[in-house]
């Protein structure tokens, strides 16, 4: 094929378009349709990709949680299983003196939508969190000025408080929050120290957050009322790689702790972000599935829309084809310019797909809370996938226009 | 056509009984040699004969009319002629080449290169201007589009055509047409021009112009082939050979 043959090819389509203006525009959306429906798929599906792995990245490096019971998305805990006992300091410790793939371990009490106030100004939303010196080490995230809390604050149960960059500028604005006092629940607590700024996580800020000692929120709080109060263990494996095996000690060590019979199943539950996203990637690998098997409905529609435009082209051409034929076409180049010209239809469709697809995945991200985001690779397949639907259903009326016979083709009318 | 593949053509053809085609010079003076040609159409029951046993030879620079009633085997001779067809028994020597065994690939390229074919209904290209027209062979053959413009300019130039080259199909007159098409013919200085009534669907007046172009054509050394059944259009070619029945009736040299 040579670029006269192309050029020639892109002329054919360019006329069969102009002398088809109605059939032609339907064609083109019928292709248009189905890229679009497969860009603006893809985008919503990376975007949400993009936002969920970047938020796990931002919880730090692999952490293992450890609750009463597996709170895996889309399950609702049983009565029993709210009614089991609480993972306990003495549990953390246990797994932290016997389990070699660990190297952080952290027992936390959580508490949402407190109420913190220092003078006039009053936050509702803070989530509270009684800690160990541990926690900041084992969930990666660190102190910003000042002091975390020690393991003399969880001895003596003192009234301190790490603040989490939200609350410093909701409560103190400009003044500097360490040593002033703040009241949570109308109890009185010392500023001691302030969070380095940590994002947030599916939508949810991390920087709203005060820890305080881990004894002084079992003396406030001495009954877990869930779902308002959770308490857990978070843990820190010694690589991405030791999560599993960390996974297994804890398991033992737990089973151990909580005196569950051999052969029972286990009383509480353990998950760590390799299984969340085991989860997450399940629910979108369905996903994906179901889009790609509309898109594939789409562009068949859009297929069959070429292939039909494609075969009244051919014959209405028949006699063109005879006289091209007769000037010295050979098979192969009728053929490359009925495929040429499919192409160039689907490509239309494609790029004008491509476009819409993009604007609404900008105008999705810009006005929806989905994120949406359009990879580069999505913008090669949606072409490549237009232009393939303009061969596969271009092959045949091209092949038909090949074999004509000059003779019977130039005696049509 | 250069006088080396002329050669290689001599060397790789030598199995059949070739005619004397090439005179002292080197020079392929007969361009069209049919030796004994028949083609057999196979209609189902029973085989029908349109051409048994035909054989003539044109030599180079020689205005030649094809005639006969419908039926005769004028247009299956003609389409063997063009290279449309190939024979079903027989060997035709088409400008040193035996393009009787030919298949369809190399047809359409021997079509490209040494057949210019003029149309009765000119069979032009409704929405291409006629110099897209005039450079539709040459588009087949590969020439790049510099040369190709410059070509088909020419081929105008010489129908007398060329302050019209931008015009559509539809804003020129029949005989206007008519000479787009021959332009398109000459493009490729093709050995043959091979008219089939080219004056069918013209008035008497333009019938009158075309055929004082192919006069002129012809004195310019091009070789002309006219099929045609209207005794006064045949009567100005050189040469007429009359079909009937699938044979050779007449071979006449008139002029």
């Amino acid at each position: 094929m040579t670029f006269a043959d192309i050029r020639e090819s892109a002329y054919m389509a360019f006329d069969t378009v102009r002398s088809n203006k109605l059939r032609s525009s339907l064609t083109i959306l019928g292709v248009s349709v189905g890229v679009i429906t497969i860009v603006f798929m893809v985008s919503i599906i990376q975007g949400l990709n993009k936002a969920f792995a970047a938020q796990i990245e931002s919880l730090g490096s692999n952490t293992i949680w450890a609750t009463k019971f597996d709170p895996s998305i889309g399950h609702q805990p049983t009565s029993e299983e709210i009614h089991r006992k609480e993972l306990t300091i003495e549990d953390a410790d246990a797994i932290r003196r016997e389990a070699p793939s660990i190297v952080g371990v952290s027992p936390f009490y959580r508490k949402i939508n407190e109420t913190a106030r220092y003078g006039d100004k009053q936050s509702d939303t803070p989530i509270l969190i009684g800690v160990t010196s541990y926690h900041e080490f084992t969930t990666s995230s660190y102190v910003a000025r000042g002091r975390y809390v020690t393991d003399l604050d969880v001895e003596q149960r003192t009234n301190v408080a790490v603040l989490g960059q939200d609350l410093v500028k909701a409560l103190y604005g400009t003044e500097d929050p360490i040593g002033k006092e703040l009241k949570i629940a109308g109890r009185v607590f010392s500023v001691v120290g302030v969070m380095e700024p940590l994002g947030s996580i599916l939508g949810q800020s991390r920087d709203n957050t005060i820890y305080i000692p881990i004894t002084t929120f079992e003396k406030y709080y001495p009954d877990i009322e869930f779902p308002e109060i959770i308490s857990a263990i978070i843990v820190r494996p010694v690589s991405r790689a030791y999560v599993k095996s960390a996974i297994d000690e804890m398991t033992d060590i737990l089973r151990r702790q909580r005196r569950v019979p051999q052969g029972a199943p286990n009383n509480f539950g353990i998950s760590s972000q390799d299984a969340l996203l085991d989860v997450y990637n399940q629910l979108t690998g369905a996903t994906y599935l179901v889009l790609t098997a509309i898109s594939c409905v789409a562009l068949m529609i859009g297929g069959i829309g070429v292939m039909n435009i494609m075969l009244v082209s051919v014959t209405e051409r028949t006699k063109e084809i005879g006289l091209r034929k007769a000037v010295g076409a050979t098979r192969t180049n009728i053929l490359s310019q009925f495929l040429i010209e499919a192409v160039v239809l689907t490509a239309i469709g494609g790029l004008l797909g491509l476009l819409v697809g993009e604007l609404f995945s900008v105008l999705m991200n810009k006005y929806s809370p989905l994120p949406a985001y359009v990879p580069a690779w999505a913008i090669g397949v949606g072409i490549g996938i237009s232009a393939g639907v303009g061969i596969i259903f271009g092959l045949w009326p091209a092949w038909k226009a090949a074999r004509m016979d000059p003779i019977e083709s130039l005696r049509w009318e | 056509m250069t006088e080396a593949t002329i050669a290689t053509s001599q060397t790789s053809a030598g199995v059949v009984a070739k005619p004397n085609l090439v005179s002292a010079d080197g020079k392929v003076q007969v361009l069209i040699a049919m030796q004994n040609i028949w083609k057999t159409y196979d209609m189902g029951a029973e085989k029908v004969h349109a051409l048994h046993g035909v054989s003539f030879e044109v030599k180079r620079g020689e205005y030649l009319a094809i005639t006969g009633p419908s039926g005769s085997g004028k247009s299956t001779l003609m389409n063997l002629i063009g290279c449309l067809d190939t024979p079903s028994q027989g060997d035709y020597w088409l400008n040193g080449k035996n393009v009787s065994e030919m298949d369809d690939d190399e047809l359409a390229r021997i079509r490209n290169q040494e057949v210019g074919f003029v149309f009765q209904t000119f069979n032009l290209l409704a929405r291409a201007t006629a110099l897209h027209n005039v450079e539709l062979p040459l588009i087949y053959g590969g020439i790049p589009s510099a040369k190709r413009h410059e070509m088909a300019k020419q081929a105008l130039t010489e129908v007398d055509l060329v302050d019209r080259m931008m015009h559509r199909p539809n804003e020129l007159s029949g005989g206007q047409r008519q000479r787009v098409a021959i332009a398109r013919a000459l493009v490729n200085h093709p050995s043959i021009l091979l008219a089939d009534e080219p004056t069918g669907a013209l008035d008497t007046a333009t019938s009158y112009d075309i055929m004082n172009l192919f006069e002129k054509l012809y004195e310019d050394g091009n070789t002309i082939i006219l099929v045609t059944h209207e005794r006064d259009i045949a009567a100005r070619a050189r040469r007429i050979i009359s079909i009937r029945d699938g044979l050779i009736e007449k071979d006449e040299q008139i002029k």
